[in-house]
């Protein structure tokens, strides 16, 4: 009976209070360390007040459009003022423009002045977030006639992500990162194992390698719940981040915890050996972050959008971040899937190399 | 069905080009107490490990109850009790937690379970020690809690690799008695030790291994005479030395 081995192992990592706390309390101290840097990390965001940009249009079909992202515009603090006329470079010193934009019929152009870094990359953003949103609504209604040459956008409601807070973006984006060390809270039960030759003793009996990998995961995920829980809940009191989507964030911390777990067990169950899991495990965590947003917001960062969405710590760093500034995200779908896909796979090579290693044991 | 309960054929394992384990045949009768007996090295430990499918021979069969533990393993290995040589219990968990683990593996819960627990608890004297932690047992006291964590299920065949190891006389005796007390229910008993009083003490028969071979098999009576020619005053002790040699042997496997 797998609950009896999950009871115990579960105990056996619960004794071991030390780790247990460690881990829950690490991202809050990394957070609150790294607090008042995220301020400097993060003023692209934070320093800009309303500014002033300004736009032209070389054709009339994009009108109605640009009424859309000046509307669009005003939620974010940029004010978009029409130059039909005249030399951008010079437009933008008398008028005191932070930026420009040139809106061609298949191109458009962000012209950002050196006196307004900040503003220049909220600027560049927010017109590649809406230009992407756009194209996207004009494609799924506007397929069939997308070969002709007069393209409406037919824009319904641009959505432009608020602004988030330095403190929420780095709370939620760290809390996501230690999630990905889970099986550290697994050492108890593991080191223990090695140590005792339990192992021996689970293959003298007709117990199953899948109830035998179950009855380590579901008790590691369940510790992990608590800690992220304690973690999460610390993060909310203690330093007041906001999550959004209470909903739809438990469930993709749940996701992220199942499948970091099944990731660290399939590390350790290939290398059969702690130090070297945990060094793996920190390397390709350390990489993902690298190119998930852990390091350098995702808004600003510099990594190709390829590389980004290769990396599922992206997707889950964003679909929260998203709940939390606008309560939904077009990243949940592709978070979801990321997880489930983890931890199919990596469940099933676990269990497969477990059978592999008993079958052919030296 | 015969009364054979474990037989091997040309058991062999070898590590790298070590032969460790050269050709055994063993054939083990219902009922019996089994002794093996060796040196350090001789490859008992290893011998046991095949049996229970922890180790994979390199070539050869083992037959446990008609059937190939390692072709048809969840049929057979309930049947098996194994008391590895090498403590295999949680310092964390409590004596009752790790009966509880190791004897739900074999499908015991419930109140079944519970009942268990304190028998096999009760077995080897540790039922007021129930609530306390592994860790700060004893050695002798984790050797005996070692073996509760392999009778609950009520297997047919016990095999105890080296139980007594590093414990006082009154554990080592106690342990002894209840070997008996298990065979006298029906157990059948494979038991090994470089200790000879002991295997003299219990077993039934004795089969003497060395690097790997079994070099003399039979009671203790059958294995003096094969020294002495039948004059008594001779110890097991004295008949091992003979057929072994007295050189040191490999202390670099498991001690
Ligand atoms: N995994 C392994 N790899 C290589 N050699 C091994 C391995 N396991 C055991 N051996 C070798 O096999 C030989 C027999 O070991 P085994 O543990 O079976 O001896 P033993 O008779 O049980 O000895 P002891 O009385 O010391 O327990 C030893 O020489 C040991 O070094
Ligand atoms: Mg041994």
């Amino acid at each position: 009976m797998i609950r009896y081995m999950i009871k115990n192992n579960l105990k056996l990592m619960l004794r071991n209070k030390w780790v247990i706390g460690a881990i829950a309390l690490s991202p809050i101290l990394v957070i609150a360390i790294l607090s008042s840097a995220f301020q400097g990390l993060m003023k692209s965001y934070e320093g800009v007040d309303e500014f002033h940009a300004g736009y032209r249009v070389e054709t009339d079909m994009m009108q109605d459009s640009m009424e859309q992202i000046k509307e669009a515009g005003k939620e974010a603090g940029i004010i978009f003022e029409e130059y039909p006329e005249g030399d951008v470079k010079t437009l933008m010193g008398n008028n005191n423009l932070a930026g420009f934009v040139e809106m061609g019929e298949e191109t458009y152009t962000v012209y950002v002045s050196a006196d307004y870094a900040v503003e220049g990359m909220t600027l560049t953003y927010f017109m590649n977030q809406v230009m992407e949103e756009g194209c996207n609504q004009a494609l799924h209604q506007m397929l069939p006639t997308m070969q002709q040459e007069e393209i409406e956008l037919p824009i319904e409601q641009l959505d432009y992500m608020p602004a988030i807070n330095s403190t929420d973006y780095y709370g939620i984006v760290y809390i996501v990162y230690f999630c990905w060390c889970g099986i550290a809270s697994a050492i108890g039960v593991l080191a223990s194992e090695k140590k005792n030759g339990i192992d021996r003793k689970y293959q003298v009996s007709a117990i199953s390698n899948v109830k035998l990998y179950l009855g380590k995961w579901i008790p590691i995920v369940f510790v992990n719940m608590i800690e992220m829980g304690i973690a999460i809940a610390v993060s909310v009191v203690l330093l007041d981040i906001h999550w959004g989507n209470p909903w739809m964030s438990t469930v993709l911390m749940g996701l992220t915890i199942m499948g970091s777990v099944a990731f660290g067990l399939m590390l350790y169950y290939i290398s059969r050996n702690l130090v070297v899991t945990i060094i793996v495990l920190f390397i390709s965590v350390f990489v993902m972050g690298f190119f998930g947003g852990c390091f350098e917001t995702y808004m600003f960062s510099t990594v190709s959008d390829a590389i980004k969405n290769a990396s599922p710590i992206y997707h889950v760093n964003r679909a929260l971040v998203e709940y939390s500034c606008m309560g939904q995200s077009t990243y949940t779908n592709s978070s979801v899937l990321y997880m489930l896909i983890i931890i199919g796979i990596c469940s099933a090579i676990t269990i497969i190399v477990d059978g592999i290693r008993k079958r052919g044991r030296v | 069905m015969s009364d054979i309960i474990l037989s091997t054929k040309d058991l062999t394992k070898k590590y790298q080009n070590k032969v460790v384990v050269d050709s055994l045949n063993l054939e083990i009768k219902k009922g019996e107490i089994f002794g093996l007996l060796g040196p350090n090295g001789a490859g008992k430990s290893t011998t046991m490990n095949m049996i229970c499918s922890i180790v994979k021979p390199t070539a050869g069969s083992i037959e446990l109850l008609g059937k190939n533990p390692w072709k048809r393993k969840k049929e057979v290995i309930h049947k098996i009790g194994y008391i590895p040589q090498d403590l295999a219990i949680h310092g964390n968990l409590k004596a009752w937690e790790n009966v509880e683990l190791f004897t739900s593996l074999y499908g015991i819960k419930g109140t079944a379970l519970k009942k268990t627990i304190d028998e096999s608890l009760e077995y080897v004297g540790l039922l007021d020690k129930k609530n306390e932690f592994a860790k700060n047992f004893s050695g002798g006291m984790k050797r005996r809690l070692n073996i509760a964590c392999a009778i609950g299920h009520q297997p047919d065949l016990l095999i105890f690799d080296e139980p007594t190891v590093g414990i006082d006389p009154q554990s080592r005796n106690f342990i002894l008695e209840k070997i008996k007390e298990s065979n006298e229910k029906g157990a059948t008993v494979i038991y090994t030790s470089h200790y000879m009083e002991e295997v003299e003490a219990i077993c039934t028969r004795i089969a003497i291994m060395d690097n790997g071979k079994i070099i003399a098999c039979g009671t203790s009576e059958e294995l003096k005479k094969l020294v002495t020619n039948g004059s008594d005053n001779i110890t097991l002790e004295e008949v091992f030395l003979t057929l072994t040699g007295k050189n040191l042997r490999d202390y670099t496997g498991q001690a």
